[in-house]
């Protein structure tokens, strides 16, 4: 008798019957549809930034309707999207946390590209600390999984063995591979989002490039790059502090700006407006200024 | 833990052994290797019909007996085939309830990719019926199973945890994913195109 294997097919489907009613179809793009997340009865849903092209979207909802839908906000840093549903009485997902989870532990990937739910299965690939997405967006926890992200299942939910939702898949962020936003992510963007409309995020006005620093710069300032500004937007922050194509930035807020990640990881949004003193090379000198920090529109 | 899994594990090997005795391999001269499966002791197979064209058809059973096969019934558009191979007590495999199977169930593809003889891969249903990105299907019921099936496994069959025949392997949409036509789709077939001289099907 097969009975173990019998039960554990049957658990899994439960599971996907059970999370599948706060699972939806989000039309936003041309290549077509994608899934969503339902994050409260009264319309909210969770999906992902890149599967939303235009102002034209709808939702798909498990009891068939196809309702309108419009975007209350979105952060491409993370790659998450909120929309209002117009629309009441929906079935919000039971979120969880990653904490209990283990590498190796099965989940499921759900998603709704079609009238019904659809379910891929995979495990936990690796779960690591907090990181920083490639355009500068701060996620709680690094999860990663070996499920088929099928066309159509991003912004769709990973779930547990209990029907939880661990976060909300994208395979857009990291190419090539299934990546999972936890929960606590998701729930400070949706936050974030319902407040402002946006997740704000820092600027000075600049671009930049790792460049290495030359004679004993290294030693004297304990780093071996810096960023270079290849280019100062006029009237912007980085202008009105006097920073000048040419500088090298070493320093900024008291902590050190070796790469592009480490200068977008200090202008998160809680700096906007904060005057900071920002340590730079030019001419071959160590020179500090003060830049006022604007808000990235 | 480790005994849940080894439990796991045998009661995989064991389903596999068990419909592994009711699978062939379908051999064609202009169209390659495919799969095939026994549904009745008197020689029914069933497999794709884009696995043996208008050739002649060689079986080889899991014994390794070679046979010659005659097509019965072939049906392009829901790309099935009957054949019939002259032997008597085989080992033929059951068929499951394909109509019951829902997202996240487990399943087994069995078969000869790249000709390896009885290599099977393991998965669950990501969907079944119609609709979202795969109306351009049409109509046509299939399964859409989270497997990776290469050239070969056509024809043969998606198991149950049951050891159950639920659909025949045809297709591969995208890495790792495959196409099953269901198996209700496939005992309808059966009935339609041998009518009265339908076998038993257990």
């Amino acid at each position: 008798m097969t009975e173990l294997l019998q039960n554990l097919s049957n658990a899994l489907a439960a599971t996907v019957e059970s999370a599948g009613p706060s699972v939806v179809r989000v039309e936003g793009r041309r290549r077509g549809p994608a899934s969503g997340v339902i994050w409260s009865a009264d319309g909210l849903i969770v999906t992902t930034h890149h599967v939303l092209e235009g102002d034209d979207i709808k939702v798909g909802l498990p009891d068939g309707n196809k309702v309108k839908a419009t975007l209350v906000g979105r952060d491409p840093t993370t790659d998450l999207a909120l929309l209002r549903a117009e629309t009441t009485g929906l079935t919000p997902a039971a979120w969880g946390d990653t904490d209990a989870e283990r590498v190796g532990h099965m989940v499921l990937a759900l998603g709704r590209p079609g009238e019904s739910v659809r379910a891929t299965l995979g495990i936990i690939s690796a779960l690591g600390k907090s990181w920083q997405t490639p355009s500068g967006g701060r996620v709680d926890r690094y999860l990663q999984t070996d499920v088929v992200m099928y066309p159509g299942f991003s912004g769709g939910p990973l779930v547990d063995s209990e029907s939880h939702v661990l976060g909300i898949n994208t395979s857009a962020l990291l190419r090539g591979i299934s990546l999972t936003i936890p929960t606590l992510t998701v729930r400070q963007v949706v936050e974030t989002l319902l407040t402002h409309g946006r997740v704000r995020r820092g600027h000075l006005g600049v671009a930049a490039q790792p460049a290495r620093l030359q004679g004993d710069l290294p030693k004297q300032i304990g780093q071996e790059t810096g960023l270079l500004l290849i280019s100062v937007e006029q009237g912007s922050p980085a202008d009105k502090g006097g920073l000048l194509m040419g500088d090298t930035i070493v320093v900024l807020d008291g902590q050190p700006v070796r790469h592009l990640d480490d200068l977008l990881a200090l202008l998160s949004g809680d700096k906007i407006g904060a005057s900071v003193p920002v340590r730079i090379v030019r001419g071959g000198r160590v020179e500090e200024l003060k830049v006022t920090i604007g808000e990235r529109t | 833990m480790g005994e849940l899994l080894q439990q796991l594990n045998s009661e995989i090997a064991s389903v596999v052994e068990e419909a592994g005795r009711s699978l062939v391999q379908v051999r064609s001269v202009r169209r390659g290797h495919g799969s095939g499966i026994l549904c009745h002791p008197e020689g029914l197979i069933i497999t794709n019909a884009h696995v043996i064209g208008n050739a002649a058809v060689e079986v080889t059973l899991a014994d390794g007996r070679e046979l010659s096969a005659k097509v019965l019934a072939e049906d392009s558009d829901l790309d099935l085939a009957a054949l019939y191979v002259e032997a008597n007590d085989l080992p033929a495999a059951k068929f499951g309830e394909s109509r019951n199977l829902r997202p996240g169930h487990l399943v087994l593809a069995l078969g000869h990719p790249w000709g390896v003889s009885g290599a099977t891969t393991a998965g669950v249903i990501i969907g079944l019926g119609s609709g979202g990105q795969s109306d351009s299907r049409s109509k046509k019921e299939w399964l859409e199973v989270n497997l990776p099936l290469r050239p070969g496994n056509s024809g043969g069959p998606l198991i149950d945890v049951y050891g159950h025949v639920v659909g025949i392997n045809t297709m591969v949409t995208g890495p790792n994913i495959g196409i099953a036509v269901p198996i209700h789709v496939v005992k309808a077939f059966l009935h339609q195109k041998l009518g009265a001289k339908e076998p038993v099907l257990v």
